[in-house]
């Protein structure tokens, strides 16, 4: 089925265009971008329980853009009358005008930047999916939830708790310019299972999820994860420290994308360049891996949460092909970056929601995958980890340093898993380095999509990545 | 908030409501070097609405609930949808029942309007006065300022509001010499702009930043005592704070009990951990929680004796607590020793890592290190690279906290923490 378009912003687009024509009579540049998302979240455990319409990315409001002079400035407002477009005009030029004279006051200098193009486009791209949040029975979402909260606790001998949570968004975007009216419509959803188990006093949460460009029918996958939970989190009562040092190790697929996200992902994002923050700026053309290692990051070439039609600058989605065998190409870019560098912008120019600013960020970021499997490359290991499970990671573009806390290692020896299992672990070391170790690759193709990332840290927005099993030396501690 | 939002919540069926009205004025402004990147104002109003419903299944009592934003320019009859559907669906959510936060205290005067170009103007102007050089200057700021009114109404009587400053600044700094660069991040959130607080600290950062570029690879030290002198420390103390909530407690992610000791006594100073209703130019001084309780100063642990657990309403019923709320402002008593004496004999401290976390369910700590000075004697090495691991489980028994303190928004910690036997793996080969 299609995801049907906000009627809402159907509704109030005259009047946004009237806004923008008002503004337009002031400034050399105005855009609109309009979002009504709804959804739900539900929230299940044996102690407590939650239902809520507010997911990260529900929202309804707008934002102009404007420039003059070279300056970009931007008003956010949520409290539009679509008859009456001539009040908000006034009240953004009002508030702008208070702004401008601070600055003036402050002796502020503008970093001047040309008038962004407006080629026409016109697009209403309402994307398939399974079914809607808005329809679904929570009724029924719910008790199956409890049934596999149950399960979860049932499964473990020290589990004392099983959270199951899903959470389901129909996101619509209108973006206006005087040339362009484009409208977007897709849903995305994702869901988790954690299962928290105890013992002498420590206490250890198992955890897995599922996500996708799809409606509520995802949180079927939930049903298979309540024993698997629950036997991660029995694993890691059990788990060793690790000895710090140097090793082979084997990353799954969901410790590639981190490493792809991390990596190079932050390191290329080209706001970055503009502000001389990014080392990716002198290397482009330059080795910074092996000649297993190609990257792509866009929101095309994949369906996953952070698939889109257009950003949110009315820039359309792109498949950018950032690294290749080992070479870095080129990284993505917002639209005013692109101007300010005189590259093409690539559709990675998004907001965490209509108040906040556009950053280059971002959309899904994938290692290609190779021609192994996972039992030849464990053969291959002589003391090493095949890790598994990502709690956090940070990037560090100006320097390529990278720090991801993963979940566990299972040890190998001469090739073979010895059932000795090590937690938590800080995998650290100089990006270059450990892409260049990249030696092996397998034949697997899977994107993590369950999580938000943020900008330093704030600008929380979705994403995902993934990738193969990947065979790397790694520094862990 | 139109005026059918009440009397709909009022008609609806539900036994319980809860709406929250928060209007959000901002001020932004995004700087690249010394010249502006853009401006932005926000003038927004957040409607957050929860209805509560009783009912009883298999002889068990169950008070649901569900939430959501209704949008500001929503018509009455989409109003009344939207809260029709809430009713219903609070009818699947079997928590067990407890009662809603009754009105207590004075509500008081809301507060003053924030001036909003008085506050932004304080912080272009204290970062204009930062004093730069050609080896470290300020590579890129972004400068948030917001009002903030916040009006709660209830069903038991509440109808508190209250008007406050919240404030952020990131700041990157850049140190360069011979041809190689470092960067430093910062972000810093308080009420309204403490400019001479905030040169000094950026200064501060740009003195550090030169450091780096001398610092080599961190050596494999094994076990080492590590000293935290940052906002990373306030991990240290949120992994005791979090362990009092009443929501870990009940759900069994922390076995703190009031009354024990939450660490053993092994030498290091007991911590001390206080709620506190006001902390000068916190952005977390909104007298009521977000379930308008009120918020006021309490004792939750003590001379490393647990003392009160704190939290939201449901979670805090369930514990037997009457009149408990959610903190904003905490603050840690400073220990035994000066800063000074802590920063004695062999140790690594810290200051800047790339993500510094504390786990509050089993204690693990972990971060990569991107600047650190190790101390040995007289000896002092700038080191960059290599992580630390270890736990608070065995941390707390023996960390040290210095006399003196230092406030970071909305905590007030010890200046200097000093952890001992912190495993650090090196960054040399």
């Amino acid at each position: 089925m299609k995801a049907v378009f906000s009627p809402y912003l159907d509704a109030i687009a005259p009047g946004l265009k009237q806004l923008a024509a008002l503004l337009g009579e002031k400034y050399d540049y105005v855009s609109v971008l309009s979002t009504d998302s709804v959804g739900f979240a539900v929230s299940i455990s044996q102690r407590a329980k939650a239902v809520n319409h507010s997911t990260m990315t529900t929202e309804r409001g707008s934002v102009v853009r404007v420039c003059r002079g070279g300056l970009y400035s931007e008003y956010a407002f949520n409290r539009f009358d679509p008859a009456h477009p001539e009040r908000t005009a006034a009240e953004a030029e009002r508030a702008l005008e208070e702004q401008f004279a601070l600055l003036r006051a402050t002796d502020s200098a503008v970093y001047e930047t040309p008038v962004l193009p407006d080629e026409p486009c016109v697009l209403r791209e309402e994307m398939e999916t399974g079914s809607m949040p808005e329809d679904c029975d929570l009724g029924a979402l719910v008790e199956r939830f409890t049934e596999i909260s149950a399960r979860g606790v049932a499964a473990g001998e020290h589990a004392i708790d099983c959270h199951v949570r899903g959470q389901s968004t129909h996101v619509c975007k209108l973006f206006l310019t005087a040339g362009r009216d484009m409208r977007q419509s897709y849903v995305y959803s994702e869901g988790m299972v954690a299962v928290i188990a105890s013992k002498d006093g420590a206490v250890k949460f198992g955890f897995d999820s599922v996500s996708g460009r799809e409606g509520p029918e995802l949180f079927g996958k939930l049903d298979e994860l309540a024993e698997k939970v629950a036997g991660i989190a029995e694993e890691l009562l059990v788990a060793e420290r690790i000895e710090p040092g140097e090793y082979e190790v084997i990353v799954s697929p969901e410790i590639s994308g981190l490493i792809a996200h991390e990596a190079f992902g932050h390191g290329v994002e080209m706001d970055m360049f503009v502000k001389n923050r990014a080392l990716g700026a002198q290397y482009i053309g330059k080795r910074v891996g092996s000649d297993l290692v190609t990257m792509h990051e866009g929101a095309k070439p994949e369906i996953e949460v952070a698939s889109y039609a257009f950003d949110d600058e009315g820039t359309l989605a792109h498949d950018t092909v950032e690294i290749r065998n080992g070479i870095l190409k080129t990284g993505v870019c917002d639209a005013l970056s692109a101007l300010r560098l005189g590259v093409e912008p690539t559709g990675n120019g998004k907001r965490e929601n209509f108040e906040h600013k556009v950053y280059t960020r971002m959309t899904n970021t994938v290692f290609e995958s190779g021609e192994s499997t996972l039992e030849e490359m464990i053969a291959t290991v002589k003391h090493g980890y095949l890790l598994r499970g990502m709690q956090s990671g940070m990037e560090d573009p100006k320097h390529w340093g990278i720090q991801c806390i993963l979940d566990r290692g299972y040890e190998i020896r001469d090739g073979k898993l010895t059932g000795r299992i090590v937690s938590p672990i800080v995998m650290t070391g100089y990006v270059p380095e450990l892409l260049g170790s990249i030696s092996m690759l397998s034949r697997d193709h899977e994107l993590f999509g369950s999580g938000f990332c943020g900008k330093g840290h704030k600008e929380w927005v979705k994403v995902s990545d993934g990738g193969p099993y990947m065979k790397a030396k790694a520094r862990l501690g | 908030m139109e005026d059918f939002v009440l009397e709909l919540l009022k008609d609806s069926g539900a036994d319980g409501w809860m709406v929250t009205d928060e209007l959000r004025r901002g001020w932004e402004f995004y700087f690249i070097r010394r010249a502006l990147d853009q401006n932005r104002v926000r003038e927004v109003e957040h409607l957050g609405l929860t209805v509560y419903k009783k009912f009883s299944e298999d002889g068990k009592d169950f008070l649901g609930s569900a939430s959501a934003q209704l949008p500001p320019t929503a018509s009455r009859a989409e109003a009344q949808e939207l809260i029709g559907a809430l009713v219903e669906e609070a009818k699947l959510i079997r928590n067990p029942v407890y009662s809603l936060n009754p009105p207590r205290g004075d509500a008081g005067a809301a507060g003053e309007e924030i001036d909003l170009p008085a506050v932004a103007g304080d912080f272009l102007r204290a970062m204009q006065s930062v004093e730069e050089s050609a080896e470290a200057d300020v590579n890129s700021y972004e400068i948030f300022t917001d009002s903030v009114t916040r009006r709660i109404v209830s069903s038991t009587g509440i109808d508190r509001t209250a008007v406050f400053p919240a404030s952020m600044i990131e700041v990157v700094v850049n140190a360069r010499r011979e041809g190689h660069e470092i960067e430093l991040y910062r972000m810093y959130r308080s009420g309204s702009c403490d400019a001479a607080g905030l040169k000094a600290e950026v200064e501060s950062t740009l003195r550090i930043g030169r450091d780096k570029l001398r610092a080599v690879k961190t050596p494999a030290l094994g076990k080492c005592d590590v000293v935290f002198s940052t906002a990373d420390a306030i991990q240290i103390y949120d992994y005791f704070i979090d362990r009092m909530d009443a929501g870990m407690v009940f759900q069994g992610i922390s076995d703190w009990k009031c009354g024990e000791r939450v660490a053993p006594d092994e030498g290091g100073d007991a911590v001390t951990v206080r709620a506190l209703r006001t902390l000068e130019n916190s952005s977390y001084n909104c007298p009521f929680d977000g379930e308008g309780a009120p918020r006021r100063d309490l004792t939750i642990i003590e001379d490393g004796v647990a003392k009160s657990y704190y939290g939201r309403r449901m979670f805090a019923q369930y514990l037997g607590l009457e009149d408990s709320f959610d903190p904003g402002n905490f603050a840690v008593d400073g220990g035994s020793e000066s800063a000074a004496a802590l920063r004695t004999g062999r140790y690594l401290e810290i200051v800047e890592f790339s993500d510094f976390q504390v786990e509050a369910s089993d204690g693990e700590i972990a971060g990569e290190i991107r600047l650190g000075y190790l101390h040995d004697g007289d000896t002092v090495t700038v080191v960059e690279g290599g992580s630390v691991s270890g736990t608070m489980r065995e941390f707390a028994a023996t960390m040290r906290l210095s006399k003196e303190r230092r406030q970071y928004n909305n905590y007030l910690i010890p200046a200097v923490t000093r952890l001992r036997g912190v495993t650090v793996t090196g960054a040399e080969d």
